[in-house]
């Protein structure tokens, strides 16, 4: 609400730029007041305008008075007096949104607009993206609290969650989580620079909202039971212990699966049927499979069914022969050979392939008959609201990921498919938003494997079938292109690798003046939050993820949170 | 009178006269302005002229020419010679604003005095009223000063108004009128810069 935007003093005045080149505003003082990121309101007339500082440049009215220091001629005071004249801060801002404030609302013109929006001649201003830009010498603010509540909501309001605050002036911002899952988001940053923490509060807190099931593909076995952190050595609760059992549950891959020691809720078993030629296919370059496998798996379906054909591969012997009375050697009829022979498949392609399936054969949670079908007991607990922690225990390894992850996530896409179309054909409840979380993304979303996988089409189509993706990854820039330009909001903390900066600032406007900020961000401490889900590009130091946090998380509004105390707090009687 | 005629002292008579600028002619034996002084001409009874003594001429006339070739000059020769000469010591004067029915503007008077018009030599109070009106504008007449020394002008002006200001408890004025000066000359490095180095000696001298 524009009554709640305190007056904070005037830092400078706009004096040149426009929508293509940035804003220039020379600083009144010293550049420490403003840093790189800072969220700046301009004041304009009727206009509020808002952006992202990108850089500031120290200036001079001639050069000359910036290479001689002026104390060397004259007096302190005269030196400051000349100085404060001569020399001063150009701050660059990104214009990101405009809101119509009206006239001041003390004037009589001020009755006059909100009369007519009242009466509803107008509509009620609210952010819009610039489409102009202030005038000469407008006056120049960091936000303030109002200020940022009005772009990115008020953390009261349901469904805002406060991701972090702003630096300077330490104002909460707030991601809203409703938005966030509409569309596929990711989390990015290099090692070190703090995205599991950041995932973990995330994922809190969209536990917490409870909009969405929450599965997530913990490859490094991170988010479901309680950690250490490798930096500091203190507790790093997971999100289990958080909400407990009856809101999340962990499960472990494998039938004797444990988790640091601890058993999961339950386990995760694969059966052999569960196995398709397009699951093995997806693993060509980690199995380092040829050019025939597809032609051998589609004779294996043909010649064995879409169900028996992993079994019964697996059970052929490779190089058994039997020998004649003349001595002449042929494939015995349990041979892969043989099998091929009859088939008309080419022997070396089939024994090639069978070999190197060996590494799935021997994986202890494949098994011909499970003790209960764990996937669709997994895709349940979704339907029904509960979150998954997939935990791959001991199975670590990409090849372990890459297959389980991409069958999991074929079966939940089917499942999700016809439950949207029930519903849209009356003849179904509405499917529960659903998001997956993957870590690691490059590994299945790559421009190789982009295309084969079930994770592309839900980051490009899975929308409208109630599933999003929420991508977490050190290296955006092997993602492919088209996944990348789907993601909607995108959290990044530090990067260092140019292409990297290059993959998440693609799509969005304003990037160049985006990208040397992504990588000066502080590690652990800062993230940028951009793209389709926030209002505007915005720094943010991020929130701490300690005690204090799960301790704001349980006296959340629906623990009885006192709304009208937090309003007090932030905002003042 | 446009002044008030306790606080000024006639110093002169005017010999003649432009918009901008006018000379007028002082008594040898009398005692002149200063260099940088600020003087009022009244124009007429509501309109007085101001200006700064930008310049002073002593010439010289046939006797003088004779006599500063003669050795061993008596004191009574040369005091005779300074007190009866008929050439006048002429100050050169730039107008820098007007007093207009008790009100002080920083513009050219809106004519130039006329022959024989009393030159007076402004007090501190009628100092402090000029240079404390408006916002410091008629500054810019000195700086634009072409027949003048521009910095040497400002430096003396800035002394004997920083001295009545600050003698009238305005402190601040001395910084204020520096602060003008770099507004006008910032964008010109080489003359600026001598005269803040000038202008910090008139700061010294302040005690400022």
């Amino acid at each position: 609400m524009i009554e709640l935007m305190e007056q904070n003093q005037a830092i400078g005045i706009v004096t040149s730029g426009g929508l293509k080149e940035n804003l220039q505003v020379r600083l009144n003082g010293s550049p420490q007041q403003v840093q790189e990121g800072s969220f700046i309101v301009i004041d304009s007339q009727d206009w509020k305008f808002y952006g992202i500082a990108t850089d500031l440049q120290l200036q001079s009215i001639d050069l000359r008075y910036a290479l001689e220091p002026s104390r060397t001629r004259l007096p302190e005071t005269l030196a400051n007096l000349l100085d404060c004249q001569t020399l001063y801060t150009n701050l660059v801002v990104l214009p990101s949104l405009m809101l119509e404030r009206g006239p001041e609302p003390e004037s009589p013109d001020y009755t006059a607009w909100r009369s007519t929006i009242d009466s509803g001649g107008k509509e009620e201003p609210r952010p819009m993206p610039v489409k102009s830009i202030p005038a000469h010498h407008a006056s120049v603010f960091l936000a303030g609290a109002g200020d940022v509540a009005e772009i990115f909501g008020k953390p009261t309001e349901e469904g805002n969650f406060v991701i972090g605050h702003t630096r300077e002036q330490d104002h909460p911002v707030c991601v809203n989580l409703d938005k966030l899952i509409q569309r596929s988001s990711g989390i990015f940053g290099a090692t070190g620079s703090g995205k599991s923490f950041l995932t973990r509060m995330l994922l809190a807190g969209l536990i917490d909202h409870n909009r969405a099931s929450v599965l997530v593909y913990d490859m490094h076995n991170e988010y479901g039971l309680d950690d250490t952190a490798s930096d500091t050595g203190e507790n790093v609760r997971g999100l289990r212990s958080g909400f407990g059992a009856s809101k999340v549950q962990v499960v472990g891959l494998g039938g004797s699966a444990t988790i640091r020691g601890s058993a999961p809720d339950f386990n995760l078993v694969l059966g052999y049927s569960d196995i398709l030629p397009e699951d093995v296919e997806l693993l060509t370059r980690e199995l380092n499979l040829k050019e025939t496998t597809a032609t051998v798996l589609d004779a294996l379906v043909q010649s064995l069914g879409k169900d028996k054909w992993f079994k019964s591969f697996k059970a052929m012997k490779r190089g058994s022969v039997i020998e004649s009375e003349d001595g002449k050697k042929t494939p015995a009829p349990d041979s892969v050979a043989f099998w091929a022979n009859q088939n008309g498949v080419n022997v070396m392609a089939a024994e090639g392939l069978h070999d190197k399936l060996r590494r799935l054969f021997n994986k202890a949670y494949i098994v011909e008959s499970p003790p209960a079908d764990s996937i669709q007991a997994l895709v349940e607990a979704l339907k029904k609201g509960k979150h998954i922690v997939l935990s791959f225990g001991d199975y670590e390894s990409d090849l372990d990921y890459l297959l389980v992850s991409n069958l999991l996530t074929r079966r939940i896409r089917a499942e999700w498919e016809q439950m949207t179309n029930q519903f849209r054909g009356k003849n179904g409840s509405e499917p529960r938003q659903l998001v997956i979380v993957v870590e690691e993304a490059h590994k299945l979303l790559n421009r190789e494997m982009a295309a084969q996988t079930t994770f592309s089409t839900i980051a490009r189509e899975m929308r409208k079938y109630y599933v999003t993706l929420l991508v977490i990854d050190q290296r955006p820039s092997q993602i492919y292109d088209e996944v990348m330009s789907q993601l909607g909001t995108r959290v990044c903390g530090w990067l260092g690798d140019e292409d990297d900066i290059h993959a998440v600032l693609s799509g969005l406007a304003g990037r160049e003046a985006l990208r040397g900020m992504l990588s000066r961000l502080q590690a652990k401490e800062e993230v940028l939050l951009l793209g389709w889900g926030v209002p505007m590009p915005i720094l943010v130091r991020s929130r701490r993820y300690d005690e204090q946090f799960w301790q704001d998380i349980k006296t959340s509004k629906k623990a009885g949170f006192d709304q009208a105390q937090a309003i007090k707090n932030l905002y003042g009687d | 009178m446009a002044n008030n005629p306790q606080m000024d002292v006639q110093v002169g008579r005017l010999l003649r006269a432009n918009t901008r600028a006018c000379v007028a002619g002082c008594q040898p034996a009398q005692r002149f302005p200063a260099f940088g002084a600020l003087v009022s001409i009244d124009l007429d009874e509501n309109t007085s002229a101001y200006g700064l003594v930008a310049d002073i001429h002593i010439d010289d006339d046939g006797l003088v020419r004779q006599l500063v070739t003669t050795p061993n000059i008596s004191e009574a020769v040369i005091q005779d010679n300074r007190v009866n000469r008929n050439v006048p010591v002429e100050l050169s004067i730039l107008f820098v604003g007007h007093r207009s029915a008790g009100v002080i503007s920083h513009r050219l008077p809106p004519r130039p005095p006329l022959s024989l018009d009393r030159v007076r030599a402004c007090g501190e109070g009628d100092i402090c009223a000029f240079s404390g009106a408006g916002r410091l504008g008629y500054l810019r007449f000195i700086l634009d000063a072409q027949d003048f020394p521009a910095a040497d002008l400002l430096a003396a002006h800035l002394l004997q108004a920083g001295r009545a200001q600050r003698d009238h408890g305005d402190s601040q004025w001395f910084a204020q009128a520096v602060d003008k000066v770099i507004t006008q000359l910032r964008s010109d490095y080489d003359r600026l810069m001598p005269i803040l180095e000038a202008l910090a000696d008139v700061q010294q001298e302040l005690g400022s």
